[in-house]
């Protein structure tokens, strides 16, 4: 598995790619510096955590840079036509998915993390309690995300665009508006990942009990890494 | 009997290695494989057609690549499609000549050889390289390659693990003269060691240079397969068209047309010769006597109808 590991961190680690990456993580590390400049130094308000956290970071930011770096890790081999150098060995079909995640996962969550962690550090003076709460919401949307988005990349060659469709409708738009969306929202789970480890953020907000929240997001994350091994199986390799 | 049948026959009783039963594939409304079946033995056995007569289709339902839509494939015995077992000793080379750009050529042969689980890897790696002709240009990224050069660091890729079967979809492509030759006496060798050897190509002479045995492909289904030098003698016995060109047309017409294996000649405006001959090695061996007897200086002999396509379209005929 090490060697689809490498493969993929490489693929996925083109300069154009990371620099594009930089820079849209940069963004609410930008508005928590700017925050912090004109409130001074007491607990962001719910304006803060409705525009930063949940509109740009968990909304927007996370999703669109798992959906151009996840999908990437096989929709790009399937383009070249390199693929059939992984399939055509002599191991088992989870070997080569399982890495490909993980590189992906190891990409977009080197960036993505660490962007929530800064964020919320400097936007929350370095309170522990919330900076953990928004990182570990961080990092479970960007495991989620990817396991979705990894999945896409190996089902169609529109993957981004059908990303983006999803991210924006359904996530952005449908989740918004109609309730009971949120139980199948990655964004909810992760904005209630947030609230549960530290109950001063998204107060106001009405959550899914911790419980409901872990079963769905393992079963989200382990149900389309199993679609992705299935589909590699059944697939024809270019 | 068509020449199709004829040829079928002609296949030896060793065991095969490759079963290829009734097989069908179709895309939609388009059938690319039609019913096709088979065996291949130890030796180098050439796929041969024109482009677009579903050779690639047909080696990626051998390599499991791609899914039969009827019949049955199995190598070793075995069900090819998701038995990845078998790749331990299969190696494929895809007609695709993408390779990772920013990957020095000894890291992908080397990758290719961990994830085939090769033993004594970097000894097997400089082996496969050695093979190819490639050390001095190992620790370049393949972006930096010829054409030629992909080619052969692929071929070291498929060769690491030692298979015991290879499928190359053409190979040859891009490769100048002087890697022809090596590449043609490597695979010699590698059948020389009792392996398999499967190549397909849309070249006649490629193959007639390479294979024991020949499979002809032409519009999904097999036109023949065989022994090569029986399918070429039916080639020789077609209908052939070719234009001769020399200083004294007319004197040359006449010494052809008194052979008996000659239909027609035509003299051109152009003063050129096309002739119509039922034999083309009788006229091979004719031609140069009978001009010499007539005194006539020929300047130059293409044959008009030599296209795969047109050789295909007589076999198909039969």
């Amino acid at each position: 598995m090490g060697s689809v590991y490498k493969l993929t961190l490489r693929q996925l680690s083109g300069r154009w790619r990371l620099l594009i990456t930089l820079l849209l993580t940069a963004l609410p590390v930008i508005m928590g510096i700017t925050w912090r400049l004109i409130e001074g130094d007491r607990f962001p308000d719910n304006d803060f955590q409705d525009v930063a956290l949940n509109g740009m970071l968990a909304g927007v930011i996370i999703p669109l840079v798992t959906l151009a770096i996840s999908s990437a890790a096989f929709s790009n081999e399937i383009e070249d036509r390199t693929l059939a150098n992984l399939t055509l060995s002599p191991i088992p079909r989870w070997k080569i998915v399982v890495p490909k995640l993980l590189g992906a996962l190891t990409v977009s969550g080197a960036f993505l993390v660490t962007s929530a962690f800064i964020t919320s550090y400097i936007a929350f003076s370095g309170d522990l309690d919330a900076v953990l709460a928004v990182t570990a919401g961080a990092a479970i949307s960007v495991a989620l995300y990817s396991s979705l988005f990894v999945w896409t990349g190996l089902m169609t060659t529109r993957a981004i665009g059908y990303g983006l469709l999803y991210i924006f409708l359904w996530e952005g738009l449908f989740a918004g508006l109609v309730s009971g969306v949120r139980f199948l929202s990655l964004r909810h789970y992760s904005l209630t990942v947030m609230h549960r480890l530290d109950d001063r953020l998204f107060s106001t907000s009405e959550f899914l009990s911790t419980g409901v929240v872990t079963g769905a997001a393992v079963t989200v994350f382990v149900i389309f890494l199993a679609l992705s091994i299935r589909r590699l199986r059944r697939m024809d390799v270019p | 009997m068509t020449n199709s049948e004829t040829m079928n026959n002609s296949t030896g009783s060793s065991e095969a290695v490759i079963k290829v039963e009734n097989v069908s594939r179709w895309f939609g409304n388009v059938v690319s494989v039609s019913d096709v079946s088979f065996e291949i033995k130890p030796g180098i056995t050439g796929l041969l057609g024109p482009n677009g007569a579903g050779k690639t289709t047909l080696l990626r339902m051998i390599t499991g690549l791609a899914a039969v839509s009827d019949g049955n494939i199995t190598v070793f015995g075995e069900s090819v499609r998701n038995n990845s077992s078998l790749y331990s000793r299969i190696g494929v080379m895809s007609e695709h000549e993408t390779v990772y750009q920013f990957m020095k050529g000894r890291d992908f042969v080397k990758m290719m050889g961990e994830l085939r689980g090769v033993h004594d890897l970097d000894n097997a790696v400089d082996k496969a390289i050695q093979l190819v002709d490639l050390a001095d240009a190992a620790y370049r990224p393949m972006g930096t390659y010829s054409r030629g050069m992909r080619q052969r660091m692929r071929l070291a890729a498929t060769l690491v693990h030692e298979p015991d079967i290879l499928l190359l979809d053409e190979p040859l492509n891009g490769a100048d003269p002087r890697q022809r030759v090596h590449f043609q006496n490597l695979l010699q060798s590698y059948a020389d060691q009792g392996k398999t050897v499967v190549l397909s190509s849309h070249i006649l002479e490629e193959v007639e240079q390479l294979a024991d045995t020949v499979l002809l492909i032409v519009n999904g289904k097999l036109a023949a397969s065989g022994d090569f030098h029986a399918i070429r003698a039916a080639l020789n016995d077609r209908p052939y068209h070719v234009r001769v060109v020399s200083d004294s047309p007319r004197d040359l017409a006449a010494a052809l047309v008194k052979l008996e294996s000659i239909d027609a000649v035509n003299v051109e405006a152009d003063g050129e010769i096309v002739v119509l001959s039922r034999n083309v090695r009788d006229l091979q061996i004719e031609l140069p006597r009978l001009a010499k007897l007539a005194d006539v200086r020929v300047r130059r002999v293409e044959p008009l109808d030599d296209s795969l396509e047109s050789v295909f379209g007589y076999l198909v005929e039969g």
